[in-house]
This record gives structure tokens, C-alpha cells and sequence, in this order.
């Protein structure tokens, strides 16, 4: 079945490279420009795997995944987050939060596919 | 020849075995696609190929083996398949790589044109596959261990027991299990003793932790990369336990089945030390395997050369001149009863056998080095006729003559061909018949005293006597009331000029028949034999000599001649009084209580003078039946150095050759079969003459 990934990010070149990346694997992909945004797809209907980034003006990522995690239907879907290497403190946040893992960025396709590989069949 | 000249002829003798060597690694791989060490082959022909046409001015063998190598490289790393197809282009390929070594060939239109056809053909099989290259590698992004770095293996004890709460962030553990095992061979052992009762149950928490053995190419990086989302919201430990692959070893295995079935914990240090031991018996072995190695490597080095057949026949040649020479001075010692020059005549009577034997062996080559080309015969033949055949020889290590190999590919060729065309059926037909669609032929070749056996067995439609039987009688070679039995009616096939294809093909062709192999085959001073059940199969069957330039020979003695009959076609010999001889009716004496017909030598051979009054009958076989020759005494055995005759006998048929007497004189060796063949004709002429 074909699976449903929404992508949260700022930055356009990071939603068009993930979006193409995926689209060309095959997911379905829906983006969101900042959390808030992103909670408008969050109505019940399917999505397997979140993306977002964390830092955002509106709503960043953290919150995000604190929003989600309190609704019923998403509570236990897999979230990613993007981020970079030196951010240690955030990334335990993010888990905290409640994401089940994240993205280093700068990253290659292979690296994105394979996170996904690890939270989705 | 100037250095180069030199260079470049010895890297076409070398590059020749090479294309040999790749021809027969591909075949190989038609039947065992995946087999690395066979791709290694292959890969290692090409290599030299490569590097000594670039250097020796073969640059376009050089160009054209790198395009080729490009491919295969595909196939080495696993994203190309061995097909059938490619199969073809390879060796087409090969083919026209040995057109590339021969001068004639280099440069030509018509090669150049082959050549570009070939490179155009192999580019696009990569470009093809550069296409499915996206597809293989998001399959295979994630494990992302290539097949070619999964040459060193490790093997990790991992130790996973997930938090409770784990799933609750949407982490589903199986997946890491099931990336883990993607990685290599692994072993998987869960334990459940913590899952409770229904009672206390709670469907979100997860329970159940895993011990995992893992081998696989990756470093210990890449098997806690798996983990990296979970690390703080469980219990991990990953061990390495070895860098090899333990799931080779029996004892490691038999180990893990403990662990499975046993729910106490792993101890660390327990399972540790037991790899400690494994480790250090492994080591042991291989130590022992690679001083092995090592001391065959060193014996390899020195076991063989490159000589020139030129001068291994001159050598042979020596060898025999040698031989007579011996033999002379053994007569002159034991005339002159010398006793200071016997031990001498002697000593060198047993070096001279010894270097004889010697020379000998070095002249005989395996039937193997043949064998590619019928492999390949076999296989294009059917593939140009759609039917499928799967070729086997057995005892390919058999040796023989160099000439005698020469003389025997023209005839197999035909056996081969025989066989692919009109002995095995299309596919379709045989399993309508209950045979397995892909037919066999089998080559089986071994000693059989001073001879070789050569046989060739197809599982095909066999021949059909009656078929014969009218074709000959339409052809006019036996009469409509002839009564032949089976094995009379399969030996009319060797008669010239017959042969039971109905249409000719390009396979068969036309007009040479088994006749021809026949003629080959005597020419080598063998025999051929076929044996055939209609519907089931045809055997064919060579028997040959070992050599042909020595012969073991009964020396006989006619009148004041000398003859030498070659002892393998000797059966027994038979002292008979002249009186029975020159009485017997219709040629035929009694002996061992058998009716044996014989040819009287004397009289044949239109010596003059007395008989003595005790003959001697030597019985021969011909053709499967007892006929006996007779002469006027047996010298004794006689190893006869094989001279050819001068051209003015070449015509003749019955001698096959002459032999240097120890003193000098000049014996005839016979040509058993020919000679009665020859007399029975020329007797049935003068009875019609009568």
C-alpha cells in the first residue's frame, strides 16, 4: 500500500529535496511549511511517518511532536526529525518529546531512505 | 626474430591460453552463474589479456578486453546477472579476441566490423543495466554492504532488551531485528520470560528482548548504527566474537542451538572463552591449510614448461634411434659372448627403456585440452538447433599421443555433431517420449591396457536398425534378402558414402558420414564401434593405442623375412603341422576346438622355398571374430620403433610401417586388419575369376 509521509520544514530547498527524494521512491508526500501548518493534515486521515524540522518560526518541531503525540490517531506513528550533529541537547529533546528518531542534515538520499527503513516497513 | 618479435610470440602463446582458459571458465559459468571463483577466473584471463596486449602491440585485443572487463565487473559486484545472452555475447567475444592474436585477422574489414558490432552489443547490455542500477540500489540502500566488500566477515553477539515504554515514541523494535538481519546470516533467540501473565498485560509496552549472532561484513559501527534511535531507552551489548564467520563452524552452531533451547541468560565471558577455543583451533587448521599452500606453491613453480612440439618430436626421434642402437649392441654383446661388455649392454639396454618411457609421457597430453572446444560445440550446436544438452566428460586426465589427440578432434567433432543433430531430440518431443527435456551427451575416456577407450554416449533417439537396413538396401549395398542381425546391420553406417540423415542440415552436412571417422580413426591405428538402441540412445566407442611410434610387436619370421605383428591384436599362437595346414578345407583349421579361418602368409606373401614342418598360427582379432595367420615360427616379443615407408609405398595398405632390426636388417610391421581385409577380397576376386 502506498504509504503517506508528511514533511515540515521551513526552508524550500530542504521540503523540495526531501519531497523529491521520496516521491521518487514512491510514498505519497504531503508538506507542511512550519508545525502549525503541517497540524491541518493532522485530521484523522492516513499518514505513516512524520518529518519535520526544528527549527521553525511557527510552532518549531519539538512542539510539534508534543502536539502529536497527544492525538489519538498519531499517537504512535514513527517521527523523524531533521537536525545536525552538534545538536546533542536537542536531540534529547526531540526524544523526550516523543520522536523516534532523526535526520542528520547535511544528508544524501541513501542516508534519508535508510532512517525511514529503520521506523516503517 | 629480433627480442620483440620474441616477446610478442610468447605473450600469443600465452594470450591463446588465456582465451582458452576464459572460454572455459565462461562455460563453466553457464551452469554455476554465481560461483565467485569462477568470475575470479574469469576475471584474471582478461586481466593478463588486457595488460600484455597493451604492452606487446595488441592494443586492440588490449581495448577490446577492458570494454569486456567492464561488464563482468558488473557481474562480479552482483548487479548483473549471467545470462544466456550475455552469455553469447562473451563468447562470441572470445572468439573473436583469438582473431584479434592472429596476424591474418588483425585489421581486416571484416574484423574491425565484428569488433565494433561486439563493443556496440556489450555497451548496451551496461547501459540496460546502468537503467536498473537506480532500482537495485534504493533495494539495497539500507544494509548498503555490497557484495564485494562482504569478503572479511565478523561475527557480533548482540544482547538487545528493549525499554517497556519503547513503542510509545513509535518505534517498532522488529524492524531494527529485521535490519540487523538484513546485514548478514544471523540467529535470532527472543526471550520471553519477562512477557506477564493476561492479567497485568499492557498491549503498548514491549516485553520481549533478543539475543542476536550476527555475521556480517559490516564493523561494529554499522550494527550499533541500527540501535542509534533507541540506545538510551534500552539494555545493548554488542560483542565482537570473531573476525570470521562462526556460523561456518559446526561447533559454533551446535553452541547457539544450546542457547535456543536453554532460557538461562548468555554469560558474556562464558561464550567469549568458548570463541577464545574455536578461534584458536581454527587458526591452527588454517595455519596447517596455508604452510600447505605454501610448499605446492613452491613445487608448481618449477613443474612445468614451455617446449616447442618441434622439439619433443626430434626428441622422440633420438629416442627411437637410441632404442635401435640398443638393440644392436645387445645382439653384438650376446654374439660375441663378451662378458667384459655384457654388464655394460645391459645398463644401458634399462636407460634406454627408462628414457624411452620417459620421452614418451612427455609427449602424451590429456584429453582435457580438447575438451572446451566440444564443450562449446556442443553448446552452440544445440543452441542453433533449440535444444537444450547438457555435455559431460569423464576422464579428461586420460593421456595420449600429441598426434593421436591431433588426429581424434576431427573425428569426435563429427561423433559430437552426430549426436546434437540427429541423435537427441527437440525438447518437446523427448518429454512426449518420458525423457527429460535437456538430453545428455557424455564423453567417458579411460585406459584399457596398452589402449585408450573413448566413448561417447548420447541418451537420444537412437538409430534404427530397419532405417538401415532399407537405405541400404535402396543404395544397393545388401540385397533385400540379406539376413544381417543387429550389430551387422549398425556397421553398414561405417561404409562409405551412407548416412541415415534425411534432410541435410548445416550441422550434419552432407556426405560425410561415419565412413569418414572410421578412416580417421584406422589411420591412427585404432578402432571404432557403435552400439545403438532405437529410441533409447547411441554408444560409440574408439579404442586406441597409446602412442604410435613404439609399437610391442611379435617378431615372426616367413621364409627369410622378418615381420612384426603389433601384440595388441595378438589373441593366441597355435603350433599346427604343415600337412594340416596345406589340407585344410575352405581355409579353415581347427584349433582349441574352434573353426578358425586362416590366411596362409607363405602363400600370400608369394614366398619361395619349403615349408617347415611345424607352422605356427597366429590367431588375431578382426572385427569382433578370430582369424588366424600363418607363419613359419615366432622370433619372440619385439619393441619395433615405427619407421614410416618411402613414398613409393604409400599406396600399399597392409604394412603400416618398418622396424630396425639389433642387426641391422629390415622388418615389416603388419597391418593385421587391413591385411585380412585385403586378402579376402582379392580372394573372392579369384573365385569369380574361377
Amino acid at each position: 500500500m502506498e504509504k503517506t509521509i508528511l514533511i515540515v520544514d521551513d526552508s524550500e530547498s530542504i521540503r523540495e529535496v526531501v519531497s523529491f527524494t521520496l516521491e521518487s521512491e514512491g510514498f505519497k508526500v504531503l508538506v507542511g511549511v512550519d508545525g502549525k501548518d503541517a497540524l491541518k493534515f493532522l485530521d484523522g486521515s492516513n499518514i505513516d511517518l512524520i518529518i519535520t524540522d526544528l527549527h521553525m518560526p511557527v510552532m518549531n518541531g519539538i512542539e510539534l511532536i508534543r502536539e502529536v503525540r497527544k492525538m489519538d490517531d498519531y499517537s504512535r506513528i514513527p517521527i523523524l526529525f531533521l537536525t545536525t550533529e552538534s545538536q546533542t541537547a536537542k536531540k534529547m529533546e526531540a526524544k523526550e518529546a516523543g520522536a523516534t528518531g532523526w535526520i542528520i542534515k547535511p544528508f544524501v538520499p541513501a542516508k534519508l531512505i535508510a532512517a525511514i527503513n529503520k521506523v516503517m516497513r | 626474430m629480433t627480442s620483440m618479435e620474441n616477446f610478442q610470440s610468447k605473450f600469443i602463446e600465452e594470450a591463446a591460453d588465456n582465451i582458452n582458459d576464459l572460454e572455459n571458465a565462461l562455460l563453466l559459468l553457464e551452469d554455476n552463474p554465481e560461483d565467485a571463483e569462477i568470475i575470479e577466473r574469469v576475471f584474471r584471463a582478461m586481466h593478463s589479456l588486457k595488460g600484455g596486449g597493451a604492452m606487446f602491440g595488441f592494443a586492440m585485443l588490449s581495448d577490446f578486453t577492458h570494454h569486456m572487463e567492464n561488464i563482468y565487473d558488473q557481474v562480479r559486484e552482483g548487479n548483473l546477472k549471467v545470462t544466456r545472452d550475455l552469455l553469447n555475447i562473451t563468447l562470441d567475444s572470445v572468439d573473436l579476441m583469438k582473431k584479434l592474436l592472429d596476424k591474418d585477422h588483425i585489421g581486416t574489414e571484416d574484423t574491425v566490423r565484428e569488433y565494433n558490432s561486439l563493443i556496440s552489443s556489450m555497451e548496451s547490455i551496461l547501459k540496460i543495466h546502468a537503467g536498473n542500477q537506480d532500482q537495485a540500489m534504493r533495494e539495497s540502500i539500507n544494509p548498503a554492504i555490497s557484495k564485494k566488500e562482504q569478503k572479511g566477515l565478523s561475527t557480533y553477539y548482540i544482547h538487545f532488551i528493549p525499554g517497556l515504554d519503547i513503542m510509545k515514541n513509535g518505534t517498532n523494535p522488529l524492524y531494527l531485528i529485521d535490519e540487523l538481519c538484513s546485514q548478514g546470516e544471523s540467529l535470532v533467540i527472543s526471550r520471553i520470560q519477562n512477557v506477564p501473565g493476561l492479567e497485568e498485560f499492557d498491549i503498548e509496552k514491549c516485553y520481549t528482548g533478543w539475543d542476536m549472532f550476527l555475521s556480517t561484513a559490516g564493523d561494529i559501527n554499522a550494527v550499533s548504527d541500527v540501535f542509534m534511535f533507541v540506545e538510551d531507552e534500552c539494555t545493548l551489548d554488542i560483542h565482537k566474537l570473531s573476525d570470521s564467520d562462526l556460523f561456518e563452524e559446526e561447533s559454533f552452531i551446535k553452541k547457539t542451538e544450546e542457547y535456543r533451547s536453554d532460557d538461562s541468560e548468555i554469560v558474556i565471558n562464558d561464550l567469549m572463552e568458548f570463541i577464545g577455543q574455536l578461534n584458536k583451533e581454527r587458526l591452527g587448521k588454517q595455519l596447517n591449510t596455508a604452510k600447505r599452500k605454501a610448499t605446492n606453491g613452491k613445487d608448481n613453480a618449477i613443474t612445468s614448461i614451455r617446449v616447442s612440439s618441434e622439439k619433443i618430436d626430434q626428441l622422440m626421434n633420438l629416442v627411437s634411434e637410441m632404442v635401435i642402437t640398443q638393440a644392436s649392441l645387445s645382439l653384438y654383446t650376446e654374439n660375441t659372448q663378451n662378458l667384459d661388455l655384457q654388464p655394460i649392454a645391459e645398463s644401458v639396454q634399462k636407460l634406454t627403456r627408462q628414457l624411452r618411457d620417459n620421452a614418451f609421457s612427455i609427449s602424451l597430453i590429456p584429453l582435457e585440452s580438447m575438451m572446451t572446444r566440444f564443450q562449446r560445440l556442443v553448446r552452440d550446436l544445440s543452441d542453433g538447433l533449440d535444444k537444450e544438452i547438457k555435455f559431460t566428460a569423464i576422464g579428461t586426465e586420460t593421456e595420449l599421443d600429441k598426434t593421436i589427440i591431433e588426429s581424434l578432434s576431427d573425428p569426435l567433432m563429427h561423433i559430437f555433431r552426430n549426436s546434437v543433430d540427429h541423435g537427441i531430440e527437440l525438447p518437446d518431443l523427448r518429454e512426449e517420449r518420458g525423457k527429460k527435456r535437456q538430453g545428455e551427451i557424455i564423453l567417458k575416456a579411460f585406459y584399457s591396457g596398452a589402449n585408450v577407450i573413448i566413448k561417447v554416449t548420447d541418451d537420444g533417439a537412437g538409430i534404427d536398425p530397419q532405417n538401415i537396413r532399407q537405405k541400404a538396401i535402396d543404395k544397393g549395398i545388401i540385397t533385400s534378402e540379406s539376413i544381417l542381425n543387429h550389430k551387422e546391420l549398425l556397421n553398414l553406417l561405417f561404409i562409405p558414402g551412407f548416412s541415415t540423415a534425411k534432410a541435410v542440415t548445416d550441422v550434419s552436412g552432407r556426405g560425410v558420414g561415419m565412413d569418414v571417422v572410421k578412416r580417421k580413426i584406422s589411420s591412427i591405428h585404432g578402432e571404432v564401434d557403435i552400439d545403438s538402441v532405437a529410441g533409447e540412445g547411441t554408444d560409440i566407442t574408439i579404442k586406441l593405442p597409446l602412442t604410435l611410434s613404439i609399437i610391442d610387436g611379435l617378431l615372426v619370421r616367413i621364409a627369410k623375412s622378418q615381420y612384426v605383428i603389433p601384440l595388441s591384436m595378438v589373441d593366441k599362437i597355435f603350433a599346427v603341422e604343415h600337412t594340416k595346414l596345406a589340407n585344410a578345407y575352405n581355409n579353415l583349421v581347427e584349433l582349441d576346438g574352434e573353426q578358425i579361418p586362416f590366411y596362409y602368409l607363405r602363400e600370400e606373401f608369394e614366398e619361395e622355398g619349403e615349408a617347415p614342418e611345424t607352422e605356427e598360427v597366429v590367431v588375431v582379432k578382426f572385427e569382433g571374430v578370430r582369424v588366424g595367420l600363418a607363419i613359419d615360427s615366432v622370433v619372440g616379443e619385439y619393441q619395433a620403433v615405427l619407421k614410416p615407408l618411402g613414398k613409393f609405398y604409400k599406396n600399399q595398405e597392409t604394412i603400416s610401417g618398418a622396424t630396425i632390426l639389433g642387426d641391422g636388417s629390415i622388418a615389416l610391421v603388419l597391418d593385421t586388419n587391413k591385411i585380412i581385409n585385403h586378402f579376402s577380397n582379392h580372394n573372392k576376386i579369384k573365385e569369380e575369376i574361377k
